[in-house]
């Protein structure tokens, strides 16, 4: 298929991909017999069609995502849990003793699997598959980053936790718990974390990170 | 990189007790020591069509202040002397928490409080905004534009006022003829007294200065106290509903003291003045 | 300056900035400059100066106004009381309740809507200074500002003011220009779909003035587009090859 971009080129809403607009994919769309892009973000080809990943999309639940979200209600027949941003998740309990018993309150915690994401909405797993989070630091990055965060095979944020010695939990939809041996070692962590939320999209990010948590813990105040 | 929450109660609950125990280790979520300010940066002149202006970041907070001359009938009380009102806008651009809409409780309050510290501190000469004595007389409209809002709108909202009224420019008018014309010449505010506020956040037993956004919703209390060169205390506001230990009160005097002093050798750095 | 008539246009052709009839005012561009926001951008054409900030897509207030199948723009065109001349008192004007539309309209017609049901974008467009081309600059900061939140458009939507001013046509006039000149009319087009998604006319034109001026402003836009484009690419040009 004739293409107009090279690949992972910066391409903007309005740039024209490519004349077969029978393969195009997320981040584009279908004019006529073209296709063109509708965000910022990187052109590729990804399964044959043409996409543009955004430096800075929505994030859309999928079944089986891990994510981290606050209760900001209870209900009668189960919880509703805000992910941050626009998006609020379900945990229908039809069972009252079920509520009951999982017991959570406005303001609390928890790590959850989504169920089904849909026009009803966002639903998410219940019974062994929530987790209160009782303690730790809670931080939010922007969904559209966490990939960034985690890394290739899960590269960058495995370093962040040796390095640091912290346990992070990264929900998908942009929720991090942090729990580390001390003040220092989180903020190292937190400071990773901001770091990325900056720099996502430049080169030898995975090095820069590394020095700013090595040079926070040698500092050891947790100071700038 | 935030919590992003529209109301206080969807604050996570441990968040609220991480900020506490971090404060006990005399620690914050940022870095800064409990009585450490965030980064000020301070421009003026931004907005060549208002007499005095200043856009001041305090961390992400920015606050945008622009002063528009008028000239008027003076107060029947005070014939001798100009005024000046202050008025503020939280804008809905700032933050996720402001909505569009005539100005709420808070920001009429946000004037009130920095009008209050510019007024107890004699910091404008109102007599030379005299024009004619009992007849006309300089109106000064100091307006105050919250930008972005990253906690703690006080501080940097009276940092600005001040810068704009420091560098602001007046067009000097004539009555001539019975008409009030513009002269074509300027003229300067000497200000008299450079009053900074200084905002304090307590959770149980323990304050810090300066609370940003994750902070201010993790709060049980807060409280804003303005203080001059000359270590008088201009003005203070408890802006929040919450308990306020009154043992902790001596400490924050004095801390606000300190700390108005820091703001104040900053400013005139910044702007080259010495005072 | 208190001459008994001014004049704005020189035999040479020269206007009273010292400007071609053709010419833009320098335009300067940043964007993501607030950090609450989603995405935002600042606007300066010549002493125009403007901010824009969008949220979003994020969940409606009140719930019942959500859409069920679309996202509800939202567009607030706001200025400053020190943004004029003659201090503005605060609170919306009837202008400003008339411009938050006609920018609204203008950003819908090229925002993918369809892919947030129930929930809104909202658009802050926020003169800090105004001289003349408010609506067009703002918009031209708007759509930088959704462009950086992500939100999926069709085009970035490039605009500005052209008008008639002592007989010539003369493109992005300012506010003197707009005050005693004849006509104003702002245009705001999706460049790359070659369309118009704002038109207003305040004065009067010929037909003929009017197709010549429609002309002017599509170089003046496409000017605005590129630089647009250029700005946006700086911003993220420092771009990995990394798998995201």
């Amino acid at each position: 298929m004739p293409l107009y971009f090279s690949e992972r080129e910066i391409v903007l809403p309005g740039q024209l991909l490519s004349d077969d607009s029978k393969r195009s994919g997320e981040g584009t769309y279908v004019l006529g017999s073209k296709v063109y892009a509708s965000t910022v973000g990187f052109a590729t080809v990804k399964n044959d069609r043409v996409c543009v990943i955004p430096f800075k999309g929505s994030y859309n639940p999928q079944p089986g995502d891990k994510v981290i979200g606050i209760v900001i209600d209870v209900k009668p027949n189960g919880f509703e849990v805000s992910l941050g941003r626009h998006l609020t998740a379900t945990i229908r309990m039809p069972d009252k003793k079920e509520v009951q018993a999982l017991n959570l309150k406005v303001g609390e915690v928890v790590y959850a699997f989504v169920k089904e994401s849909g026009l009803r909405g966002v639903f998410l797993e219940t019974g062994e598959k929530i987790k209160k989070i009782t303690s730790g630091l809670l931080v939010s990055l922007h969904p559209s980053k966490i990939p960034r965060l985690i890394g290739r095979r899960g590269s960058m944020i495995n370093m962040i936790k040796k390095e640091t010695g912290c346990d992070m939990l990264v929900g998908r939809n942009g929720f991090i718990v942090i729990k580390g041996p001390s003040p220092t070692n989180e903020f190292a962590a937190v400071s990773a974390i901001k770091l990325i939320e900056k720099e996502a999209h430049s080169q030898g990010l995975t090095e820069r990170v590394e020095n700013l948590i090595r040079s926070i813990l040698v500092g050891g105040a947790g100071n700038e | 990189m935030s919590i992003s929450q529209i109301k206080k109660s969807l604050t996570a609950r441990i968040v609220q007790e991480k900020i506490y125990n971090l404060l006990t280790q005399g620690k914050r979520l940022d870095g800064r020591s409990p009585t450490d300010i965030r980064p000020i940066n301070i421009i003026t002149g931004l907005v060549e069509k208002a007499d005095g202006s200043a856009l001041v970041s305090m961390g992400g907070t920015k606050i945008l202040v622009g002063i528009k001359t008028e000239v008027g009938s003076p107060y029947s009380d005070r014939p001798r002397e100009g005024s000046f009102t202050v008025n503020a806008e939280l804008l809905p651009l700032a933050s996720i928490s402001f909505e569009p809409g005539p100005p709420d409780e808070r920001g009429v309050e946000l004037a009130r409080v920095v009008d209050r510290s510019i007024r107890e501190s004699k910091c404008i000469d109102l007599e030379k905004l005299c024009l004619i004595e009992g007849e006309k007389a300089y109106i000064l409209f100091i307006d105050i534009y919250v930008l972005d809002y990253d906690g703690n709108y006080y501080d940097p909202s009276t940092i600005s006022v001040l810068a704009a009224l420091a560098t602001a420019r007046i067009p000097r008018h004539e009555v001539v003829n019975g008409k009030v014309l513009k002269t074509g010449e300027y003229f300067n505010l000497q200000l008299q007294s450079l009053p900074f506020t200084v905002t304090f956040g307590i959770i149980k037993e323990k304050f810090l200065v300066d609370p940003q956004i994750e902070e201010e919703l993790a709060l049980d209390v807060s409280l804003i106290i303005g203080v001059d060169e000359k270590d008088n205390i201009v003005s203070i506001q408890k802006n929040s509903p919450g308990l306020i230990p009154e043992s902790l009160l001596e400490q924050m005097i004095e801390t606000a003291s300190e700390k108005s002093k820091f703001i104040r050798q900053k400013f005139c750095e910044a702007l080259n003045i010495r005072k | 300056m208190s001459s008994e008539k001014l004049k704005l246009v020189s035999e040479e052709g020269i206007r009273i900035d010292g400007r071609r009839l053709e010419e833009l005012r320098p335009l300067k561009i940043e964007i993501g400059v607030l950090d609450k926001s989603d995405g935002s951008a600042y606007v300066e054409l010549g002493k125009t100066k403007i901010f824009a900030a969008v949220f979003g897509p994020r969940e409606v207030h009140p719930k019942h106004l959500a859409l069920p199948d679309r996202a509800i723009l939202n567009c607030r065109y706001h200025m400053t009381s020190f943004s004029v001349d003659e201090r503005k008192p605060l609170g919306m004007t009837r202008r400003e309740i008339e411009l938050s539309k006609v920018i609204r309209e203008a950003l819908e017609s090229v925002v993918f809507l369809e892919e947030f049901p129930r929930t809104s974008i909202d658009v802050y467009v926020e003169v800090i200074q105004a001289d003349g081309g408010t609506r067009t600059a703002g918009l031209t900061a708007a759509s930088l500002a959704l462009a950086e939140a992500g939100i999926p458009m069709a085009d970035l939507v490039a605009a500005v003011a052209v008008g008639k001013v002592e007989g010539h046509l003369v493109l992005d006039l300012c506010d003197i220009e707009d005050k005693y000149g004849e006509a104003d009319m702002p245009i705001a087009m999706a460049p790359r779909l070659n369309s118009i998604v704002l038109l207003q006319l305040n004065g009067r034109l010929t037909k003929e003035e009017f197709r010549k001026a429609l002309e002017l402003a599509k170089k003046g836009i496409m000017e605005i587009y590129q630089k647009q484009r250029d700005a946006l690419r700086k911003k993220y040009s420092e771009a990995s090859l990394m798998e995201v």
